[in-house]
């Protein structure tokens, strides 16, 4: 796979997310961020109190996104999502922010340019693996087969595959904490 | 037995690949006192992994959120109405002949008919608690922010029996401590 082509796999979730927008589609937008958004709450907040974060999160966005803001583009739809979980998530235990602004459509919003977009996607990790490695982590994080289907398919020894796959975990961590 | 943070996110990842629920929750309670370095690390990870399709269960989410929170919260545990009244009742420490009064209450602050900001501490502790969800967003209001003033209908709606009834007791009635812990007045 080319860089060429892993950058249009996030250009491509980036035109499906704009063209839901645009079609007014906004509750198959939201809706193939739940997870995210609620998954990153809680890691943001470090325990069960991100589920109550991530609703919140969901609830500025929805009415966001009925009041039509967000359409003309400007940014991804990702960079907006990123931007409110981070405003929502600094503000949840500041007294008195969340009545004050939290559902207040014309309140304080949260600014997008502040954060960083996000070019880095898994597929572009994989993508920096030395080719053995690379060719066990395509199949191991973007594929998820087991160690035996890969040692299978790549006609490779278990044990061969279990090494690259110990030497990929700790590239993943590095990656990650770039 | 604490779990390497490498191999919490090889996990991590390979349960987003399967499509599966991350347990982000579980995997960072597993890092133990490690969490904190590792609750960035999942931060990347979900900004940088691929965005997983709808799942049916994301799509009701979203569809619900037009609905009163507290009727939404509600559903989601599976709860009916008299169980929520049951512990509020517990909770207050009111009468059982309070109830049907409760009950009333209840389901005009469900529907959004009643003014949250007048309902007593004591009645949203025991709603909070129930529900499992802070006040803040049990009490938020669910469609786009009115152009005016919301126009709390409780005076309107709430025709009370009770209320017909000559107060000739001294003490406070069941009834008019109902109407302290959801409309805000003085139980006298």
């Amino acid at each position: 796979m080319s860089d060429a082509t892993r950058l249009s796999m996030r250009d491509a979730r980036d035109a499906e997310d704009n063209r839901l927008l645009e079609n007014g589609e906004i509750q198959l937008l939201l809706s193939g961020w739940v997870e995210t958004i609620r998954d990153m709450c809680i890691a943001k907040m470090r325990g069960p109190i991100g589920e109550d974060v991530g609703q919140a999160v969901c609830e500025r966005l929805w009415r966001e996104l009925k009041a039509g803001r967000h359409r003309d583009g400007r940014y991804p739809f990702r960079v907006i999502v990123y931007s409110v979980i981070r405003w929502v998530c600094r503000g949840w235990y500041e007294p008195g922010w969340q009545e004050s602004e939290l559902f207040d459509l014309d309140g304080a919003a949260p600014d997008e340019t502040e954060t960083v977009i996000i070019d880095l996607t898994l597929e572009q990790f994989v993508a920096t693996l030395p080719p053995g490695d690379g060719e066990i982590g395509a199949l191991h994080y973007l594929e998820a087969l087991e160690p035996g289907e890969i040692a299978e398919r790549l006609d490779k020894k278990p044990n061969a595959v279990y090494q690259a796959i110990s030497r990929n975990k700790g590239r993943l961590r590095e990656w990650l904490e770039e | 037995m604490m779990v390497e943070l490498d191999t919490l996110l090889d996990e991590l990842a390979r349960r987003h690949a399967r499509g599966e629920p991350l347990d982000v929750e579980g995997t960072l309670a597993r890092a133990g006192d490690r969490a904190d370095e590792l609750a960035p690390l999942i931060e990347a990870f979900l900004a940088r992994a691929p965005r997983r399709e709808p799942t049916a269960e994301s799509l009701a989410f979203v569809r619900s959120l037009d609905e009163p929170p507290l009727l939404r919260a509600r559903v989601a545990k599976s709860l009916k109405v008299d169980d929520v009244v049951d512990v509020i009742v517990a909770e207050c420490e009111l009468d059982p002949e309070a109830r049907p009064k409760v009950r009333r209450y209840y389901q005009q602050l469900e529907g959004g008919m009643l003014d949250p900001t007048h309902v007593a501490e004591s009645v949203w502790a025991a709603i909070t608690r129930v529900m499992g969800r802070s006040r803040t967003l049990l009490s938020a209001p669910s469609g786009p922010a009115p152009a005016a003033a919301p126009m709390y209908r409780a005076d309107a709606l709430v025709v009370l029996d009770e209320q017909l009834v000559s107060r000739a007791a001294p003490e406070p009635r069941q009834s008019d401590i109902v109407d302290a812990l959801f409309l805000g007045e003085p139980a006298d």
